[in-house]
């Protein structure tokens, strides 16, 4: 009777309210949350704009870099050293020999003690003499981002030899260009790989005097048909060297130029 | 309370997938090769004032400073910094020592020197350009140069010289010390169309219409500016004479609908332009007195932006939507050969390189909801489609524009609220900023 009293006694006690405050807000929050970062996402992400252009396709693209060197600039000389500075530092001085400690003269000579004399040799003649080392640091800054150019050769490629008399001693720096112009179309990329290094055709062509090439040929061929076209199209690919020096008389110049692969 | 404390990490970690989503996704593209092609070192000493106008010394330091600035940024030149420079002034060939020009600190092989003189309002400039090794006959370039004793002319004077240098040492490419850039301009309250050295100098507003005029296009003989401008009637491709200093008439660019981006061919002949008279725009093509009107294309979506090949005049490069996003496409000059340049992201604003072979263009590589890339130059090779990217994680930039000399670019770069016009060399190096005032826009080089 008594348990039936305690059951009924608990059954009219008003339940204890459920702790759904601390949840509602946490719901509220999250809910917040979500809201203003969807609302932040379609504003950074263009989603209000543009929508002409249709739905975006798939992106993505061809992972290669340029490698025609047809801008006309100068390539970035790269510099594989990793000390980076502009002025050159001496290096650290070569461990000298370390000499024989002096005799002393006022010491007293021992009496009866044979002193071994010293074998005299002569010094050996070197059979190749080392010519002095050149005592400075390799130096230089590493270059930054050079514009690719993995299509020419290293080092610049042969001479250029220009066959109007002394037109080469007079007005070095106008061979220097065009050096620097038929270098930088001669694509290396063209050439055959099976092409042995050190192979090189020889380019003939004309250069008026307004600076226009002309009259290209093959001189001497390398023997790689790929290698003897590359470097003729690079003489080819030229407009204009600039106008012939105004200190020359030459109506046209001859040019022969190497291209060593 | 571990209710709580779930809840907090898991709003937590939605925050960190939408920041991570926010991570600039760019691809490097880092290769190069020694080629021993290095830059020509050269010297640009001060140069010797002459006479006793007392305008010579002001005259004078604005010239050497705008000398060797156009020098700098010729981009083939391998400059010898005034500290490395011997004390001496050499105003004639008699008063130079080549060796103290060729030896050690300057090393320079060549050396750019001369006179200043201002004298009853004249200013006169004797430059010469001398090669250090050839003793025997080290002259190289001899000039005189003469206009009013102002700084103006004193930067133009500089600029001439400078140019001069550049085209005999660059191998006959002209210089661009002389050119101009237009662009756009708010710091007026309008969007008007302004002009300015290349440099940055000398910046002056062109049109006054109170409007919004976008799209700026010199034409190759720089005596008209071709626009875009927004009217009562909607926009219009609009014609401004430079000669006259105002609006002249263009038909072909004021029918129905939107009329935008126009673009002269090389020979200054024809105009390439966007309008959507017909319902989608379209790229037209018409004579440069707006005669002969044509459409070229005829896809749907949009298709705008035209550009011409300056080499050939047979080709043109525009931006089309008609397979989504916009993407770079090349035909024809009479809509024949098209072909898809880009293949994928968001390409936009192309423009031709000089000798034909580039194009450069704004390309957000990966545009999209969850692969946010950044707006970059780039720079494509034609015939192969490879591609460079020269402009690297430095706010969002539009609108390149080549120079005549193909180894600028200018272009327009936004960071934040502020847009601003830059130049660089094509390759991405030596980036500057040209303007400083207010909002600028949509640049476009002069053809010379």
């Amino acid at each position: 009777m008594i348990s039936l009293l305690e059951d009924l006694e608990q059954l009219n006690r008003a339940p204890a309210p459920d702790p759904i405050g601390a949840p509602a807000i946490g719901s509220l929050a999250l809910h917040l949350v979500l809201f203003g970062s969807l609302l932040l996402y379609g504003v950074l992400n263009g989603f209000f704009h543009h929508m002409m252009w249709g739905n975006p396709g798939s992106g993505g693209a061809i992972e290669v870099s340029l490698v025609s060197n047809a801008l006309p600039l100068p390539a970035e000389k790269v510099n594989e050293n990793v000390l980076t500075t502009d002025t050159p530092s001496q290096a650290p001085a070569e461990p000298t020999p370390k000499t024989k400690e002096a005799e002393d003269e006022k010491a007293i000579e021992i009496s009866g003690k044979q002193v071994k004399p010293q074998q005299k040799t002569a010094p050996k003649a070197q059979k190749n003499p080392q010519l002095a080392k050149d005592n400075h640091a390799q130096y230089g800054e590493q270059a930054g981002s050079a514009m690719p150019r993995s299509a020419t050769a290293q080092g610049g490629n042969g001479p250029v030899s220009v066959a109007n008399g002394d037109f080469g001693s007079r007005f070095g720096w106008y061979v220097d260009i065009i050096k620097h112009k038929v270098d930088q179309n001669w694509y290396r990329a063209e050439v055959d790989p099976r092409t042995p290094k050190g192979a090189t055709v020889q380019v003939y062509f004309k250069v008026s005097r307004q600076g226009v090439p002309s009259n290209f040929k093959i001189n001497n061929s390398s023997g790689s048909p790929t290698l003897d076209l590359s470097c003729e199209r690079a003489t080819q690919r030229v407009d204009t060297f600039g106008a012939l020096p105004a200190g020359s008389n030459d109506q046209w110049i001859d040019v022969t130029y190497d291209c060593a692969y | 309370m571990k209710n709580d404390s779930r809840l907090l990490l898991l709003c937590l970690l939605i925050l960190s997938c939408f920041a991570a989503g926010k991570l600039p996704a760019q691809d490097w593209v880092h290769t190069g090769t020694n080629l021993g092609n290095d830059r020509i070192r050269i010297a640009a000493a001060d140069f010797k004032p002459l006479g006793n106008d007392p305008q010579n010394p002001a005259l004078k330091t604005v010239f050497d400073a705008t000398l060797y600035r156009d020098l700098a940024n010729a981009g083939i030149f391998d400059l010898v910094s005034k500290s490395m420079a011997p004390q001496q002034t050499p105003g004639s060939p008699q008063e130079i020592k080549l060796t103290q020009w060729s030896d050690a600190p300057a090393n320079a092989a060549m050396v750019a020197f001369g006179t200043v003189s201002a004298g009853n309002g004249k200013l006169t400039v004797y430059g010469w350009l001398y090669a250090t090794t050839n003793i025997a006959s080290p002259q190289v370039l001899s000039k005189q140069y003469s206009d009013d004793a102002s700084p103006d002319s004193a930067r133009t004077l500089a600029h001439r010289f400078a140019d001069d240098i550049i085209l005999r040492l660059g191998g006959g490419i002209n210089g661009i010390a002389e050119t101009k850039i237009y662009f756009v301009s708010s710091r007026t309250g309008s969007k008007e169309i302004w002009a300015m050295d290349y440099d940055g100098e000398n910046q002056h507003q062109i049109t006054h219409l109170g409007s919004i005029s976008l799209s700026p296009r010199v034409s190759p003989d720089n005596s008209r500016l071709a626009f875009a401008s927004l009217s009562n009637s909607g926009w219009s491709v609009r014609m401004y004479s430079l000669e006259l200093n105002r609006p002249v008439g263009f038909s072909a660019g004021t029918a129905g609908g939107s009329n935008q981006s126009p673009a002269w061919s090389a020979d200054g002949a024809k105009i390439a332009f966007s309008s959507s008279r017909t319902g989608d725009p379209e790229i037209w093509v018409c004579d440069a007195s707006g005669a002969n009107l044509r459409r070229l294309t005829s896809f749907r979506g949009p298709d705008v932006s035209p550009t011409w090949n300056p080499r050939t005049n047979a080709q043109i490069a525009w931006v089309s939507g008609r397979t989504g996003l916009p993407q770079i496409y090349i035909m024809d000059a009479d809509g024949a050969n098209i072909q898809r340049m880009t293949d994928g992201g968001y390409a936009i604003s192309p423009s031709w390189s000089p000798n034909g072979q580039f194009l450069t263009f704004s390309w957000n590589r990966k545009y999209g909801p969850g692969d946010p890339g950044g707006q970059d130059i780039y720079v494509m090779d034609i015939a192969s489609k490879r591609w460079l990217q020269v402009t690297h994680e430095s706010g969002s930039n539009d609108f390149p524009s080549w120079a005549p000399d193909g180894r600028h670019i200018v272009f327009e770069r936004a960071s934040g609220s502020h847009a601003q016009i830059w130049t660089m060399l094509a390759d991405g190096t030596g980036q500057r900023q040209l303007t400083h005032t207010g909002n600028n826009y949509m640049p476009n080089w002069s053809w010379k």
